[in-house]
């Protein structure tokens, strides 16, 4: 298959707003009298339309900084700001995809997804239009009345996504989206993210431990040591998408970073570091 | 799990040995009865107890006290059932009333449910309303504990995602935290019902005027009429297996959504 | 430091609602048959203790609750394991056992009373009674409930049987089955106070009753509290025991 810049693909949609702007992030948490670190001087600027991945070793705080651009924490130190504004509280201008699908079992699918919906100053007739585009975005055409337990763990986390991308945010945040899904699902919706990205064009920024994921999304990949979680460097993947699994480029960097995550000397959990009391 | 058993071994001969011990006992019984002597008061024969119930029924006495205790055990699940649904609600949702009612809540439910009849009895008679009352708090302390519960129980997992859509406090109640708490809800209703039940014959044996199984039994017993007596029980006893079959079924039905969590 | 709003709230809604009720009877809302004071309640505990009748009560109560609670406990275990662990018994007494669960323990009163008459025996059969069905059930259920992994292990590693019970069917059922025990009390100590309420010659419940008959409103408010108190007490006592008894769980 032929490589297209994604700019040039007819239905990628390059928007003019989705440019997320952290500045200075500190954040910490006391623990028994202790402070732990968790976040300290993130800075980090994300484009209009960018697929930012971030990685790192668990403990390093990429789950908090998410929590934080969603709104969901507000006590940190420093901004986070969406096309200029600072960001506070939750809003619908920013979508979330957790790590499990957080469905509610007593909702069919149509109704979790149109749950999304509820605040929103629209029409009854264009909510559901709005659902079913958003279900077939995902490709779940046929399954508005199933019940999550009806779903398997990919199609669940597909609704979810679609539940995230209902309000058309300008930035979607992914919380290690496909880590509980085993190894095959996972390599399938990773393209599908793709797809739908391409097709949708708003800002992603993805947390994951998956270097493979993290380099096959990103247009870059910010790479964090923990302790306290901070930026060791940014890699820019200058492959145009749809992008090839087996690019000896992807290759390449995927073992330079992974080289750089494995070299850490242990403990690299701060609460292991905190009981030792070897923290300065 | 035991009453599918009995369902499943209803058309074996296995099932037959245990009528064993009923009908071993209903002889022993019959035949004390017959022989007469020492206890030929207490023991009455099975000819006795069949036409004491006939004869209950005919007069419409025994149709006229179980209506009643039914319907105090029901307006008690209702009453109670809804004022303690309310007040669990109310502790579930905010943290201040959590704290102010529960020292409260927790040492008034240590006083054997009974044991306040002569307290009530004083302010209120020895009518219906007292009986009334006690059966409504009987089914109380129950809902208010499993509402408290079920509200407390819902993840902060699931309010994060309430958050996320800008959900009301209301609609997070509505849409979240209400079916999420529904099956702890329901459990503390069926549990509430069985203690309404227990309740009602409680109150009726103690507070004897008046209609009820409890007080014909109490009646029945000053008489010494124990063919009265065992009437009374086995209707006591039928409403209570269905009381707990019904559950059962029910608590099947409404929580069938509880293993498939989130 | 900022106050403590979960102590004040805790602390202080018992304390307003005493206040409250030495308020109202402060300002005589209600006449002394319906309402005496919070002070008037304690004298009427001191006066109960002074002359002995709460302690005589007391103690009349607690050997009964001790008598049929200990009767109807064992002789629950006992058959609750019979009925798990052999099948006959199961067939023969199973239906029997689940039908008489069904039927609330207060509602035999009635029927003791006239085979048994009002003397100890009926007391102690009734709280017997009332002890015997959780504490049978609760064994039936947890002995029935080992998963079958549990003995799929001990035969692979070719454990006697005497292991088998001591180290794999005693620690997985008596967990449920000291719940079962507790329940049990619990209900034993609610079901001796209907029947001492109901047919009343001694013990708490007729302590209670007699204040009923008499108008002596303080003397029946104590012994709601007496009750309460030693309700919460026993099912405490019984809780450390249990944590005692169950300290490899958490360790």
């Amino acid at each position: 298959m032929d490589y297209v810049p994604h700019s040039q693909i007819p239905g990628h949609k390059i928007k003019q707003t989705g440019a997320v702007s952290l500045k200075g992030i500190k954040k910490q948490f006391n623990f028994k009298d202790r402070e732990l670190k968790v976040l300290s001087e993130f800075s980090l600027d994300v484009q209009p339309g960018e697929f930012v991945s971030i990685v790192g070793p668990s403990g390093c705080g990429k789950s908090t900084l998410l929590r934080l651009i969603a709104g969901l924490d507000d006590t940190y130190d420093g901004t986070i700001a969406l096309d200029g504004q600072r960001v506070a509280g939750t809003s619908l201008e920013r979508g979330l995809v957790f790590q499990d699908h957080r469905l509610f079992p007593w909702m069919t699918l149509e109704d979790n997804i149109a749950l999304a919906l509820t605040n929103r100053q629209i029409s009854k007739d264009a909510k559901a239009k709005l659902v079913a585009d958003h279900i077939a975005l995902v490709g779940l055409k046929g399954f508005e009345k199933a019940f999550p337990h009806q779903l398997s763990g990919g199609m669940a986390q597909r609704a979810a996504i679609a539940r995230s991308l209902v309000n058309e945010p300008k930035v979607l945040l992914l919380d290690e989206p496909f880590g509980a899904l085993d190894a095959l699902t996972r390599v399938h919706l990773q393209g599908e993210l793709q797809r739908i990205w391409l097709a949708q064009g708003s800002t992603m920024i993805m947390i994951t431990h998956d270097v493979e994921e993290a380099l096959y999304l990103g247009d870059r990949v910010v790479v964090m040591q923990a302790n306290p979680g901070r930026i060791t460097h940014t890699v820019d993947v200058n492959l145009p998408h749809p992008r090839d699994r087996a690019s000896p480029v992807l290759h390449k960097l995927k073992d330079e970073i992974l080289a750089e995550l494995t070299n850490v000397p242990e403990p690299s959990n701060p609460i292991v570091r905190l009981i030792k009391g070897d923290d300065q | 799990m035991t009453l599918k058993t009995l369902n499943l071994n209803a058309f074996k001969p296995v099932w037959l040995m245990g009528l064993i011990p009923p009908v071993l006992f209903l002889l022993w019984w019959d035949h004390e009865a017959v022989k007469g002597g020492a206890n030929a008061l207490a023991f009455v024969s099975l000819a006795q107890v069949g036409q004491a119930l006939i004869d209950m029924f005919a007069t419409g006495e025994l149709g006229l006290s179980y209506g009643s205790s039914l319907g105090r055990a029901l307006s008690g699940l209702l009453i109670g059932g809804g004022i303690g649904t309310l007040v669990g609600i109310a502790m579930g949702l905010s943290k201040p009333i959590e704290w102010a009612a529960s020292p409260i809540y927790n040492s008034f439910r240590q006083v054997p449910i009974l044991g306040w009849l002569p307290l009530i009895g004083l302010w209120f008679g020895s009518g219906d309303l007292s009986k009334l009352i006690i059966v409504a708090l009987s089914a109380f302390y129950p809902t208010v504990l499993y509402t408290f519960e079920g509200l407390k129980q819902v993840e902060a997992r699931l309010l994060d995602v309430a958050r996320v859509y800008r959900l009301s406090g209301w609609q997070t109640f509505w849409r979240i935290q209400w079916p999420a708490a529904l099956p702890s809800i329901f459990t503390g209703l069926f549990q509430a019902l069985a203690f309404t039940w227990i309740s009602t014959i409680g109150v009726e044996l103690l507070f004897s005027s008046g209609a009820g199984l409890g007080a014909m039994m109490q009646q029945a017993q000053l008489q010494a009429r124990l063919d009265i007596v065992l009437v009374c029980i086995l209707f006591v006893g039928l409403t209570g297996f269905a009381i707990n079959f019904l559950i059962k079924r029910l608590s099947q039905h409404v929580l069938s959504w509880r293993s498939i969590r989130a | 430091m900022k106050p403590d709003l979960k102590l004040i709230l805790s602390v202080g809604s018992p304390l307003l609602l005493l206040i409250v009720w030495q308020a109202v009877t402060a300002f005589k809302l209600f006449p002394p048959e319906v309402l005496v004071s919070p002070t008037a309640v304690i004298a009427a505990f001191g006066e109960v203790i002074t002359t002995g009748e709460l302690q005589r009560h007391l103690s009349e109560s607690l050997t009964r609750l001790a008598g049929g609670f200990t009767t109807g406990a064992s002789l629950g275990l006992l058959f609750g394991l019979a009925l798990a662990l052999s099948k006959t018994v199961e067939r023969v007494f199973g239906p029997t056992f689940q039908a008489l669960r069904q039927v609330p323990v207060l509602a035999f009163i009635p029927m003791l009373i006239l085979l048994l008459g009002i003397d100890e025996v009926f007391k102690i059969v009734i709280i017997a009674k009332a002890a015997f069905f959780p504490v049978a059930l609760a064994a039936y259920d947890s002995v029935k409930g080992v998963p079958k992994s549990y003995f799929e292990v001990s035969s692979l590693y070719r454990a006697p049987w005497w292991v088998l019970i001591s180290k794999i069917l005693i620690p997985a059922t008596i967990p449920n089955i000291l719940a079962g025990v507790r329940l049990s009390l619990t209900r034993s100590w609610l079901v001796l106070v209907a029947a001492e309420l109901i047919v009343a010659d001694s013990g708490l419940g007729q302590m209670m009753e007699m204040g009923r008959q008499m108008f002596r409103l303080d003397i029946v408010m104590v012994g709601v509290i007496v009750a309460g108190v030693i309700g919460f007490a026993l099912d405490r006592l019984f809780q450390l025991l249990q944590a005692h008894a169950l300290r490899w769980k958490t360790a």
